[in-house]
């Protein structure tokens, strides 16, 4: 199970919103064994000599777990149903004449639990003994070693020499099983989760196992593969290196990696995720857990968005297409506003994007309607997409509700902008994230040609911002701190987690700078300090009524994931 | 014709008359009037070991100020330890008293022990290795002491010599550790390997021929005028400055307390070794000198004892979440190949709890307090270095005395930069 790192899991996966939407039923049911409702009845229960209340229905592992006292277990996992078929997590029960496993038994009134008793532990050792029968001697090798589950409980369980030196049974090693998994039978010892995976979270049964006994193998049906949306959730359950992805294998040591806490920028659903990096470079995306967002999982695509901040950056600023200083092409950006000012700010037009963060927009709101008074803005985004109901929205950007709330109705369409520019009612335009502008038509879509100026502060080169008058690069999601709002409304922290690409600046930094240039100073609170993209938040807080309850969460580093010991 | 050499019957008394004359006695009309001017001696001065910086105000001759400033070699041994697993802090220990390492390795292996609580499970046989490693590496401490005090003060002979001596043990660890100085012979629950064949024969044999060494150099210097001179009453420390200053070691014997941690506190198998615990009688310089003598004596009996009643066995606790695993086993089974890389990877698995464990070593007192939060690095690793305590009382001895009383004063507090500001 993905163990979120410790002392983050409070303070970061709910930075609630405004009244929070009753948490989105989840859409999916999950098999998982009943989980008790609040206000439900409360039973007692004595867990190793210690009586504590918990509510009628948790799960005997669940409550071991809060007694602390640690339970290990293989196949159960908090979203899943449980199968019981390790046998890590038996436990002894008064007046049950066999240990029981707890992953499977709801609590009962007067229960009375031993969790580490000479029988149950002895159990514990001999099924470990058995898992490690045939398993390969691959931790060198492994992917997986380091956050490995089976390691970290060989060494804290059983932590015997082998008594066998026999042949161990081979199966086959690496089996292309889908888009983006490799499957390596010997590895796998049966726990089946990749399975309920596939089963109760994505809803598309692909994988399953075959053969019986120490032949048995994780497989899918003869000339079906594991192609489903949610396919990588499989390897972050599986508790070996059976699975793995093939995006990230072979590509670095787990223990190498650090861990920042983020949100996905895919889709409006704003999953959690932990950002890996390694030598300032992200190398993965797992999901991290919030139970009124995505639960445990996200999908695969949201895993590969992380390759967008590595292709065609813009990382310089550029003026009349040259590369320039940002003294330079700051300078050239408030000359052509300024011009346009002097004509009127009627002609001034401002393009918001729903892939900023909340920090960007309000930035760019004080400076476009406080300031320059502009009265013609549009949202951009990327287009529609693909959806289902599970997690994926067909809203490919991660801040719409944000962008909407925070243009406060005055936000137009890329429609009315193009209808605009071709009537000639903006001369000039400020783009702040050029992402989706020029939608699917390109530069005919919108005539840039018609107009006098066109500024873009953008991530990506591209048409538009080629053909831009002054271009200056945008940090990425991955490179600065700001808050996303998801489809919920709720208001979600995403942290740096690399340094920018080359020169490039947060879009709240950008718009302040050009602020300064046109002699029209952003303040945020009223601080005359330099502005952090904290203190914009605090501001935006203030006055915007669908981020009052949010929080910013406490300052943290990555944290080295060898630190933190296995992920597991 | 007969050429045999019959040595000289010694004297009854080899070191002669001590000459104790507390401070520095002044005839009237040599006290010319002075001002007093600061003069900085060190970091880049052979006898400051290029890692202390004395700032004196001297008025002629004499000292009437001194403020010393140490860290010229700090390397954050107490932060890195903290991002290195208890297994590999050993090679930091290695550079903390770089003229005895072994001891260091002790001090910090039976500290994490402690904390494991398995101190009473290291194999007997590892116990008494490690005394004989430690003795060893307390002689080679002391006789580089000495060895480099009288150089200090011209007899250059006396440093060939006693080089020569520690060189044999030297040459010896090597062949025990695999490095001259560098040991990290010690694990976590015991050694990394076994003494190799045949070493006891050839300590035996080296310890026959290092007592001809001190015993020649001991005619060299003992009634010898010049270094009596520079020893003889210089740098006097009293007894209750030694305790209140926490001054352990054979500068803190020499002034007659009479404290040494293999006696008072007796660890690993000391309590069967018949030795005797030398103490000085005035504090000075020369007490100090014939300290280290007589312990480089009782180091070189401890260890003949030892040999002789080593007994056979393993030198490491039999626990796979302790014992990195042989390469066969490793490379021939799951469940040692994940022992091995947990044991690597993540290191010992330390309970949660905080320790402090001391051992004598070369100066004195060596202390680690560990704080482990139960993972597999420790939370907090500090060092109570002996020379930290012994060099922050040279302000209050070394006022009165004359430029020259520094080197050998110095010398013979033998302050180990890499302990000292570890």
């Amino acid at each position: 199970m993905s163990e979120t790192i410790d002392g983050q899991k409070t303070t970061l996966t709910m930075v609630t919103g405004a009244p929070v939407p009753a948490p989105v039923e989840p859409s999916y049911a999950t098999g998982a064994a009943p989980v008790a409702q609040a206000g439900a009845e409360l039973v007692t229960v004595t867990i190793d000599g210690k009586p504590m209340q918990v509510p009628k229905g948790t799960i005997l592992l669940e409550a071991c777990n809060q007694a602390g006292a640690e339970v290990p277990f293989f196949c159960y996992h908090p979203g899943l149903s449980s199968p019981a078929v390790c046998r890590q997590c038996l436990v002894d029960v008064k007046g049950q004449p066999k240990p029981v496993p707890s992953c499977y038994t709801p609590v009962a009134d007067k229960m009375e639990v031993t969790t580490a008793s000479p029988r149950v532990l002895d159990i514990r050792r001999q099924m470990l003994e058995f898992t490690l029968l045939n398993h390969p001697i691959d931790c060198p090798i492994c992917d997986k070693a380091g956050e490995c589950t089976l390691q970290k409980q060989y060494f804290d369980w059983d932590a015997k020499y082998a008594r066998n030196d026999g042949i161990k049974v081979h199966k086959a090693k690496h089996v292309d099983i889908g888009k983006h998994i490799v499957l390596d039978q010997e590895r796998c010892i049966l726990c089946t989760r990749c399975i309920r995976v596939c089963d109760e979270v994505a809803k598309q049964p692909e994988l399953t196992m075959a053969m019986r006994g120490d032949h048995e193998v994780l497989t899918t049906a003869p000339g079906r593969r594991l192609d489903n949306p949610y396919s990588l959730n499989t390897v972050d359950v599986c508790p070996v290196g059976a699975l793995t992805s093939k995006d990230f294998r072979f590509t670095m040591r787990a223990w190498e990696l650090q861990s920042t806490p983020s949100i996905c920028p895919g889709c409006a659903t704003g999953c959690n995720i932990e950002v890996h990096t390694s030598r300032e470079q992200i190398q993965r995306l797992v999901p991290r857990e919030n139970p009124y967002v995505n639960q445990h999982w996200m999908c695969d695509e949201g895993r590969f968005t992380y390759k967008r901040i590595y292709q065609d950056r813009l990382a310089t600023p550029l003026s009349g297409g040259e590369t320039a200083e940002w003294d330079r092409a700051l300078d050239d950006a408030a000359k052509l506003l300024r011009a346009a000012v002097d004509q009127g700010a009627g002609k001034i037009g401002v393009v918001f994007s729903a892939q900023s963060t909340n920090e960007d927009l309000y930035a760019l709101s004080r400076l476009a309607f406080d300031s320059l008074g502009v009265t013609r803005a549009y949202v951009a985004g990327l287009d529609q997409g693909w959806s289902d109901n599970i997690l994926v929205s067909a809203d490919k950007n991660p801040n719409t509700a944000g962008a909407i709330a925070i243009g406060g109705g005055r936000l137009k369409s890329l429609m009315d902008l193009a209808n605009d520019v071709k009537s000639g009612a903006i001369t000039t335009l400020l783009v702040v994230g050029e992402e989706g502008v020029l939608g699917d038509g390109g530069t005919s879509a919108l005539p840039i040609s018609k107009l006098q100026a066109l500024i873009v502060l953008g991530w990506r080169r591209g048409p538009l911002v080629t053909a831009a008058h002054v271009a200056m690069p945008l940090s990425d999601w991955a490179e600065v701190d700001g808050t996303f709002t998801n489809r919920q409304g709720t208001v979600q922290r995403v942290r740096a987690a690399v340094p920018p690409a080359g020169d490039a600046l947060p879009g709240w930094e950008i718009v302040t700078l050009l602020a300064h240039r046109l002699g029209m100073p952003l303040e945020f609170g009223g601080r005359s300090s330099a502005p952090t993209a904290r203190t914009v938040f605090l501001e935006a807080k203030e006055k915007m009524a669908f981020m009052k309850n949010a929080d910013w969460g406490r300052t943290s580093l990555p944290i080295q994931l060898r630190f933190a010991n296995s992920r597991g | 014709m007969d050429t045999t050499l019959t040595p000289a019957s010694p004297p009854a008394d080899p070191v002669g008359p001590r000459r104790v004359v507390l401070g520095v006695q002044e005839p009237e009309d040599m006290d010319l009037p002075t001002d007093p001017i600061p003069l900085n001696m060190g970091p880049s001065h052979p006898a400051m070991h290029g890692t202390v910086r004395m700032v004196l105000d001297v008025e002629g001759e004499k000292i009437s100020n001194v403020d010393i400033q140490i860290g010229y070699l700090h390397r954050c041994f107490e932060k890195e330890s903290e991002y290195a697993t208890y297994t590999q802090i050993f090679p930091y220990t290695d550079r903390l008293n770089y003229v005895s390492p072994m001891l260091n390795n002790v001090g910090y292996a039976m500290a994490v022990e402690k904390l494991l609580g398995i101190t009473d499970k290291i194999p007997e046989r590892a116990q008494f290795v490690r005394v004989i490693v430690g003795e060893m590496s307390r002689m080679t401490d002391h006789m580089t002491c000495l060895g480099a005090g009288a150089m200090e003060l011209g007899a250059f002979t006396v440093f060939l010599y006693m080089l020569k001596a520690r060189e044999w043990f030297y040459e010896m660890l090597e062949e025990i550790s695999g490095a001259r100085l560098t040991h990290s012979y010690m694990r976590i629950g015991g050694l990394s390997a076994d003494l190799p064949d045949g070493l006891t024969d050839k300590l035996l044999d080296v310890i026959g021929r290092t007592r001809g060494v001190v015993e020649e150099c001991g005619k060299l210097l003992n009634r010898n005028r010049i270094f009596r001179d520079r020893m003889d009453g210089i740098g006097v420390i009293t007894k209750d400055e030694a305790i209140a200053w926490g001054v352990t070691g054979p500068v803190g014997r020499s002034t007659g307390l009479d404290y040494d941690v293999r006696k008072d506190h007796p660890y690993l198998v000391y309590d069967r070794f018949d030795f005797d615990v030398p103490v000085g009688s005035v504090g000075d310089n020369f007490d100090r000198y014939m300290c280290r003598v007589e312990e480089i004596a009782q180091s070189m009996r401890i260890i003949e004892q030892a040999i002789a009643k080593m007994p056979a066995g393993p030198v490491m606790v039999d626990d796979p979440r302790l014992r990195l695993p042989s390469k066969t086993e490793t490379y021939n089974s799951i469940e040692a190949m994940i022992a091995h890389f947990k044991v690597i990877m993540d290191g010992i698995h330390v309970p949660p709890g905080e320790v402090y464990s001391f051992t004598e070593a070369g100066n004195g007192e060596l202390g680690f307090y560990i704080v482990s939060d139960g993972t597999g690095r420790p939370w907090k690793c500090r060092v109570r270095p002996p020379c930290f305590a012994n060099v922050a009382i040279l302000p209050k001895v070394l006022p009165g005395l004359f430029i020259a009383d520094i080197v050998p004063t110095f010398g013979m507090i033998n302050m180990i930069g890499g302990e000292c500001d570890r």
